[in-house]
């Protein structure tokens, strides 16, 4: 597996639980790597011809392969072992994180003291927020407790766990400081918008602010603000950003609406944050870009595609139906642009872009000939 | 020996939201959950025991057929029950899910105590 920085804020595993940690990696390897391949094979030998031979035509859409496939004797036990990798990966997280927390807790507070003291990155939070319906009706991604649960107090567990979680996930490949997401949307600018210089920079759905520190290192004299509706991934964010050295500022605060000024901003991001959000909120969430960005402000949005044929539609949803991202099929048949004019930009300056970066880092194989779905507009 | 103190706080093991289910028999459901939990703590053991291979072979502290004839002494023996114990928890963990589901505030089925249920 490539390198995982350390830092202050990460629990160190027993000799077992890092061999659970492995161990669900090689699992979700084989499963993603070697079998899930294996269900685009049995819709194409199995499910689809019986489909037709009982219905005398194709199905329609992906709603009909999912019918279909979800009784496919391949496709239901590679789907329950997706399934429970995902819950072994968290759990074998949760145990060494449970197992530290009051000394992470203690070295939490007293990064944010000496950041108080130097005039560094800021956290700010605010209790009386309330959170969203899309954000606290199911744990997203099956993280016991979600983003936003707070176990004890001054918690920091769910960002503490999210963080090597969403490594494990990946195999590593989001990079050594889980950036690749970070990297992604700024080869995206840097390729399209080369003279482009931010001078202040907001992230919404910051979680744990990974893609924050990244636009700070690339943009030392920028001030980058990161935003997000949970409180113990802020203060993760926050102790996160200071042992790593890197000025950021943390905010409670709902993309929906924020209490930053109108033209506050020059650049305007999110990292696979909007399939997670809803119908309702989406457009919203744009409009609160639109709002807070100045006169020729630059607003990025990475989003993962949807697929293509039916088939690769469905199994680009399984996430939904399987690792609780309620929202993220509904986003199949939402027209970003649509969304964005609702938002109050203007039809010629909003761009819905195929990117498909070509990055220095080895290891980054998901980011090679995968074509990243990217919501550009400017103000 | 003293009992392993309890962690201070308590994360949750369990997501919030309705799990789906794979198979026509929810049981089976359940017993591939075990059977992959099962899987990993096979790889968590090979790998320790190789681990402490290495090392004893490295350090010239055992032969092959010491490891054969040695037994725990009463101490150990303990300890060895309490990680068993601890094992058999995270083996019966869809159990323990499912339970939790059932039993949760604010779900449907949260109405139904098993508890109560079944009558004093």
């Amino acid at each position: 597996m490539p390198a995982f920085n350390r830092h202050a804020m990460q629990p160190v595993p027993s000799l077992d639980e890092q061999a659970r940690q492995d161990f669900v990696c090689s699992l979700r390897a084989h499963l993603s790597g070697r079998l899930m391949p294996g269900a685009y094979k049995v819709y194409e030998h199995r499910v689809e011809p019986s489909f037709r031979a009982t219905n005398g035509r194709n199905p329609q859409d992906h709603d009909e392969v999912r019918k279909a496939m979800t009784l496919d004797p391949f496709y239901q036990f590679w789907s329950a072992m997706q399934r429970r990798s995902q819950e072994l990966l968290w759990e074998s997280v949760i145990d060494p994180t449970e197992r530290q927390l009051p000394d992470l807790i203690e070295t939490s507070k007293s990064l944010a003291r000496s950041a108080n003291q130097s005039g560094r990155g800021t956290l700010r939070l605010d209790p009386a927020l309330p959170l969203p319906r899309y954000h606290a009706a199911v744990d997203i991604h099956l993280q016991p407790g979600g983003y936003h649960t707070e176990f004890t107090e001054d918690d920091v567990a769910a960002g503490v766990v999210y963080d090597k979680g969403i490594n494990l996930y990946m195999g590593g490949a989001l990079g050594a400081e889980n950036n690749l997401m970070g990297d992604i949307l700024l080869a995206y600018l840097r390729d399209k918008h080369p003279d482009f210089r931010p001078k202040k920079i907001l992230d919404l759905g910051c979680a744990i602010g990974n893609s924050s520190v990244v636009w700070a290192r690339a943009f030392p004299d920028a001030e980058v603000y990161g935003i997000d509706v949970a409180a113990p991934v802020l203060r993760y964010a926050h102790a996160r950003a200071e042992a790593l050295g890197v000025p950021v500022h943390f905010s409670q605060q709902n993309a929906e609406k924020t209490n930053f000024d109108e033209g506050a901003f020059d650049l305007v991001l999110s990292h696979i944050v909007l399939h997670e959000t809803s119908k309702s909120a989406l457009p919203r969430i744009l409009g609160e870009c639109h709002r807070v960005l100045q006169k020729g402000g630059l607003m990025l949005h990475l989003e993962i595609p949807r697929g293509k044929s039916i088939i690769e539609k469905f199994m680009h949803n399984w996430e939904s139906y399987n690792n609780n991202e309620t929202f993220s099929r509904f986003m199949t048949g939402i027209d970003l642009k649509a969304e964005a004019l609702k938002g109050g930009f203007v039809d010629r300056d909003v761009l819905v872009d195929e990117f498909a970066p070509k990055l220095d880092v080895a290891q980054m194989n998901y980011a090679e000939n995968f074509f990243w779905k990217i919501l550009a507009a400017r103000r | 020996m003293s009992k392993p103190a309890l962690p201070k706080s308590r994360l949750a093991r369990v997501a919030k939201g309705k799990r789906p289910q794979y198979f026509s028999d929810p049981a089976t459901d359940k017993l591939l959950s075990m059977t992959l939990t099962l899987m990993e703590e096979l790889s968590v053991t090979r790998e320790r025991l190789d681990s402490l291979e290495r090392l004893l072979a490295s350090k010239q502290v055992l032969a092959q057929a010491e490891l054969e004839s040695w037994a725990p002494s009463a101490e150990a023996a303990l300890e060895r029950a309490a990680a068993r114990t601890a094992y058999v928890e995270r083996m019966m963990r869809a159990m323990h899910a499912e339970l939790e589901e059932i039993t949760r505030r604010g779900t449907p089925a949260s109405d139904i105590d098993p508890l109560d249920a079944v009558g004093s």
